[in-house]
């Protein structure tokens, strides 16, 4: 492997941002996973099982293996600091696999678990990052979307983070993904049963808003008892004549634990209902995590005569035209001009490839 | 002799537990695991890959044929706790199903935290599963006749032993309609157990059975319909 060795990761939303990187992998091979972790794997065999592991997937996934971080930046010559695959030590994965199946095995009941300090901070989805880092495989193809998009901050790097520290191959096309982590929305292409959505979730508890005691929700889940929130969505009604949650609006998971979708909008709740894909949520700073399993009753809380809607625009996509998907309003110019585009890149690129084509 | 564990331990506890992760959400349906570990005789290696994957030094297991080269195998590579009582286990290997305790004597979690509860590794002889409920590639081909109709009552497969191995129904979340599985040689008053606790949800213990390769899970949340 060289040094030298330069890819690009295309990412944009009309493919025209381009973001060229130079990265420097380490020169000495074998220094990669579990380099001075203490495996219980001799270094000859290490080193065989990293060579094979480079060759296979430096070719299909056009990526170097550079799972080493150097302290003074890329390319320098000073030893590079070691991670293991996917960033997280086994233990942190092991703590986080046995809370994720604890997750599924109660549909919509926050588990509590040992969040890590990650290096990005709370809000910029380190709950997600950590369920993604448990769940990952060399052989796993990674999407990251922030708000629908593939190409802003938030998805672009943590997009990055993956590639960096676990070599796995990414994409920014929903149907290639095996692994979604998102970032408050769902993709509007239908997903398959071999593939997981990760939520990263700022505030679990759907009831904090309404009772800020941890213990006091704890009960209230206990007991099922929601009234409080039924109490909340009609004081909407009653003031405003409709329910004004428009985003994080709450469900009841296998008509048992009043659960927070993480803030989507409801537009894209009744895509939980049955979902084919198993979902699992993550939130780092409130250290709880949380499932939706694939094929499970999800139900939008509501009144039989204030029945559950989603939103409706009087616009179409101004790039592709689509009157079904979720709709970002943008400011174009100075003087308040504004559009209405498709929040979800990938489905409004696709669209307009196939109208071209 | 000391038995290895698994050979690349970051990559086959990952495949492992993504096989686990969708056996738990889709429950009934057998799925084949990746990786087999040697095991020492008394232990399946479906069930050491299980246990390699989850447990270590801050889990708790309860084995119950406690044999000494498997304790020390298990203490050597996963350097996990072994609990005395079923009660204090946070995982639980159940060897010999027939002679297990009541499904009872497992924790089944605190009304304020059900995740406080057991997860049963449970080693059996073979699964049958109707392969026309749901199909996919490869699953039920173990036990049962391929013939079976899904619109015809469940017939007990000529392989199985025994009362507890008739096919049996299953629904809830994870599975989209119903799901068909027999699971061999349990105690005659398992399914009977595990509804009586049923009444106690989100409380209960998530079940995992494995047979040769392969692994079910049953989660508590999945309710065994009447046929």
């Amino acid at each position: 492997m060289s040094s030298s060795q330069v890819w690009s990761e295309d990412s944009g939303h009309d493919g025209n941002v381009h973001a060229t990187r130079k990265y420097a992998p380490s020169p000495r091979r074998g220094e990669g996973w579990g380099e001075g972790l203490g495996w219980p794997c001799p270094p000859l065999h290490q080193g065989t099982f990293c060579s094979d592991f480079t060759q296979k997937h430096s070719s299909s996934a056009r990526r170097p293996l550079t799972p080493t971080l150097s302290p003074k930046g890329r390319g320098s010559d000073i030893p590079a600091m070691n991670y293991n695959f996917a960033f997280l030590d086994e233990d942190t994965k092991r703590m986080l696999r046995r809370a994720l199946l604890k997750a599924v095995a109660i549909p919509g009941y926050q588990v509590p678990f040992g969040s890590r300090e990650m290096p990005l901070p709370y809000g910029w989805g380190t709950g997600g990052i950590q369920v993604t880092a448990a769940l990952l495989g060399p052989d796993d193809v990674l999407k990251v979307i922030d708000q629908g998009a593939d190409d802003t901050t938030n998805a672009v790097n943590i997009r990055r983070f993956f590639a960096r520290v676990a070599g796995v191959a990414t994409t920014e096309h929903t149907a290639d993904a095996t692994l979604i982590q998102t970032r408050h929305r769902i993709p509007e292409t239908s997903l398959r049963e071999d593939q997981i959505l990760v939520f990263q979730v700022p505030e679990p508890e759907p009831l904090r808003t309404l009772e800020p005691r941890e213990a006091e929700t704890r009960t209230l889940h206990a007991l099922a008892d929601y009234g409080l929130m039924h109490v909340k969505l009609y004081e909407d009604i009653a003031q405003y004549g409709h329910i004004a949650t428009s985003y994080d609006y709450p469900v009841l998971v296998d008509g048992r634990f009043l659960t927070s979708p993480s803030p989507i909008p409801k537009f894209d709740n009744p895509k939980m209902d049955h979902s084919p894909a198993l979902m699992l949520f993550g939130a780092g700073r409130e250290k709880r995590l949380y499932a939706i399993p694939p094929y499970t009753r999800v139900e939008s809380l509501a009144f039989e005569d204030h029945p559950f809607e989603i939103q409706r625009w009087e616009h179409q996509c101004e790039l592709c035209g689509s009157g079904e998907s979720y709709l970002d309003e943008v400011v174009v110019d100075d003087r308040g001009t504004r559009m209405f585009v498709c929040s979800d890149t990938d489905f409004c690129g696709q669209r307009r490839a196939e109208a071209q084509a | 002799m000391m038995l290895a564990a698994f050979a690349t331990t970051v990559f086959d506890s990952q495949r492992t537990f993504r096989e686990l992760l969708q056996a738990m959400a889709r429950p009934a349906a057998p799925r084949a695991l990746p990786i087999l570990p040697p095991s020492p005789a008394s232990i399946a290696p479906a069930a050491m890959a299980v246990l390699l994957t989850l447990c270590d030094a801050t889990t708790s297991v309860w084995l119950q044929q406690p044999q000494e080269d498997a304790v020390e195998h298990l203490r050597f590579h996963a350097g996990l706790r072994l609990a005395e009582r079923p009660q204090d286990a946070d995982f639980a290997l159940i060897t010999d199903p027939a002679s297990m305790p009541s499904l009872t004597s497992f924790a089944h979690g605190d009304i304020r935290y059900p995740d406080r509860s057991a997860s049963l590794i449970i080693q059996v002889a073979a699964f049958g599963s109707s392969p026309c409920v749901q199909g996919e590639v490869g699953r039920g081909s173990l036990a049962l006749a391929s013939t079976q109709d899904c619109t015809t009552p469940p017939q007990p497969s000529p392989v199985n032993k025994g009362g507890s191995s008739r096919a049996m129904h299953f629904a809830g979340p994870g599975i989209r309609e119903t799901e068909i599985l027999a699971i061999d040689r349990l105690p005659s008053d398992f399914w009977q157990q595990r509804a009586a606790m049923s009444v106690q949800l989100p409380l209960g213990v998530d079940l995992f059975f494995v047979a040769a390769q392969q692994v079910v899970a049953l989660p508590r949340t999945t309710r065994l319909l009447e046929s």
